[in-house]
């Protein structure tokens, strides 16, 4: 999909749907950092009037305007330059993430479990975060709040940011599966280890970028293995971003040719990992 | 309760107050492979059960979990085909096919490597990925579970039938997954994520029973021609069971797929809860076999870690 057709994807309203239909708020902050990054402008800026006007009182994004809660997207949202989206707006964001976790590190349910007698669940020791508030963390939405206060950290480093950040990346590294990299975020269930999934080893790795771990070695070469058999374009993406957090993406890596990129979040994820190898880069810069 | 041969069974409540309700009718259908065979089957199994079809909207639900073609984690491509032929041989105005996988955000993708763009012509034309489908907030009509609302994708609740078309297997959290756990997928990620965690944590059996009574156009096809046995959802192994089962009564159609995998339905709880105050469709002699008899296809599916509570025939 060229900027071109991006572009013809976007709703009279200014914002963008996943393929067809009502517009979302995941698929337009993608869209929006993909034509940034392109220097288009008449597109962006219908698209960051959707979203602004899309943000809700706590300062979170539900994820479409249909939805009457806050929830993950805000930290895709939270990955647009300050002076794009507003000052105030991306303040805002940046402290609905600060302010989530998953319910299963709370200290409402910490102390239940104690009362309970229940032995501490040692996958609940880090704070991560949750696709919605009231559930629990995965890795999804920990890796994607992870890069938000990782770029915000560049402009204003808090404390409270670097801890977040770090509790979140211990989150990842404990959520690592046996044989390396993640998937959905379970592990193990019932005593059986679970298998890692291509895209979200690759999102964990791109949430993990300047960490240091042991563990990571082996999330990097199952990430490496992934991308040579993989035929997902969420999953290439997210693999090659991965990878390039850890200066680890083979030279000349070129997805292949008959991978499909259908969605909007998929074709703006392609332009903005691109952009990146062209120094251009608005996920971590 | 006192159950009387007839169309129409009556019951007790237990305060003295009668309840009449229509037995069940569940088809039961031998199927040792996955072959061409399945079409006739499929279309003459759903037209026992005289669904009204015509000029009608149907919305195919397969249970689409992973990227593989050969295990037997997903509903087998074949099965949705056929029964994509049979509602349109029965007059269907249109039949879709839509899914919502709880683990994989990439669901075409999923459903390329699992098989079914080459099984079903012109698959992608006639698939609604429900994560990311148009959603409506509704409130449970009989609310089981913590949720007071939930969303739920437009083409779902706009269905005149929704099928599910589900894969026999065992379940690690509810001890068995068939026809109505599988409404799960109609929950969108979009607005819930991956997995759907918020209805782990309002109750998964509760939650099922909520999906149950929102869905009130619902048919059920269960494929069991090779299901899963042990730790599944997922990570359990092949069971080749050799049936289809199939009903417009979705508590019918579990509960005889329980015992056919040598599960006690009465203690599966969201079909308790799904079933009523006297669980009259969850009683073998209140719903009418067509077909084999369960004896004749009855296998002993291995139970999952810590659920041999579940096994039927024991206290």
């Amino acid at each position: 999909m060229s900027i071109e057709l991006l572009v013809s994807k976007q709703n009279p309203d200014g914002g963008w749907p996943y393929l067809r239909g009502r517009s979302w708020t995941e698929p337009t902050a993608y869209a929006v950092l993909a034509l940034l990054s392109a220097g288009q402008n008449e597109a962006v800026r219908k698209g960051l009037d959707w979203i602004r006007s899309a943000q809700r009182p706590d300062g979170g994004w539900p994820p479409q305007l249909s939805v009457d809660e806050s929830s993950w997207v805000t930290s895709v949202v939270s990955l647009l330059p300050p002076d794009c989206l507003g000052e105030a707006a991306h303040a805002r964001a940046i402290q609905w993430i600060l302010s989530t976790s998953g319910k299963e590190s709370s200290v409402l349910y910490q102390v239940r479990w104690w009362l309970l007698g229940t032995p501490r669940n040692p996958d609940s020791e880090f704070a991560g975060w949750p696709w919605l508030p009231g559930s629990a963390a995965w890795v999804g939405p920990t890796s994607l709040a992870i890069l938000a206060l990782q770029k915000e950290r560049r402009r204003k480093d808090t404390p409270t940011i670097q801890e977040r950040i770090g509790q979140g990346q211990s989150f990842l590294l404990r959520r690592m599966c046996a044989e390396g990299g993640w998937n959905h975020g379970s592990a193990r269930a019932l005593g059986y280890e679970s298998r890692p999934y291509p895209e979200t080893t690759g999102m964990g790795l791109a949430a993990l970028r300047g960490a240091s771990s042991p563990k990571l070695g082996k999330a990097l070469e199952v990430a490496k293995g992934f991308l040579t058999e993989c035929r997902s374009a969420d999953a290439i993406n997210w693999l090659q971003l991965g990878l390039m957090a850890h200066h680890q993406l083979p030279e000349g890596y070129c997805p292949p040719a008959q991978v499909a990129y259908r969605t909007v979040p998929e074709t703006s994820l392609l332009m903005l990992v691109n952009a990146i190898g062209n120094g251009r880069d608005l996920i971590w810069g | 309760m006192a159950v009387t041969a007839g169309a129409v069974l009556a019951g007790s409540s237990g305060c003295g107050e009668d309840i009449r309700f229509q037995p069940s009718r569940v088809s039961i259908v031998r199927v040792p492979n996955y072959d061409q065979t399945l079409y006739d089957t499929v279309r003459r199994t759903v037209a026992e059960h005289a669904p009204d079809v015509r000029g009608r909207n149907i919305l195919l639900k397969p249970n689409m979990v992973e990227f593989e073609p050969h295990s037997c984690i997903n509903t087998n491509p074949l099965v949705v085909h056929a029964a994509l032929e049979a509602f349109r041989s029965l007059g269907a105005a249109t039949v879709r096919i839509a899914e919502g996988p709880g683990h994989r955000r990439n669901t075409l993708d999923l459903a390329d490597a699992a098989g079914y763009f080459n099984m079903i012509p012109g698959f992608e034309d006639l698939f609604t990925d429900l994560n990311l489908d148009e959603v409506s907030r509704i409130r449970p009509t009989r609310q089981f579970s913590r949720l007071e609302k939930v969303y739920l994708p437009q083409t779902a609740l706009s269905a005149d039938l929704l099928v599910s078309v589900a894969k026999m297997k065992t379940h690690h959290w509810t001890g068995a997954t068939l026809s109505m756990k599988n409404l799960f997928g109609t929950v969108p990620s979009g607005v819930y994520g991956w997995p759907k965690n918020m209805l782990h944590w309002a109750g998964i059996d509760e939650c099922v029973a909520d999906l149950h009574s929102l869905y009130p156009r619902h048919f059920a096809i269960v494929d069991g021609i090779v299901g899963m046995e042990g730790n599944g959802p997922i990570e359990g192994v092949p069971k080749p069971a050799g049936v289809l089962v199939a009903g417009s009564d979705p508590v019918a159609v579990d509960a005889t797929c329980c015992r056919i995998m040598g599960i006690d339905p009465y203690k599966i709880a969201y079909l308790r809860l799904a079933s009523g105050e006297v669980h009259a469709h969850l009683a073998e002699e209140n719903i009418t076999q067509i077909g084999q008899n369960i004896a004749d296809v009855a296998l002993t599916f291995e139970l999952p870690p810590y659920r041999a509570g579940l096994r039927l025939g024991k206290a």
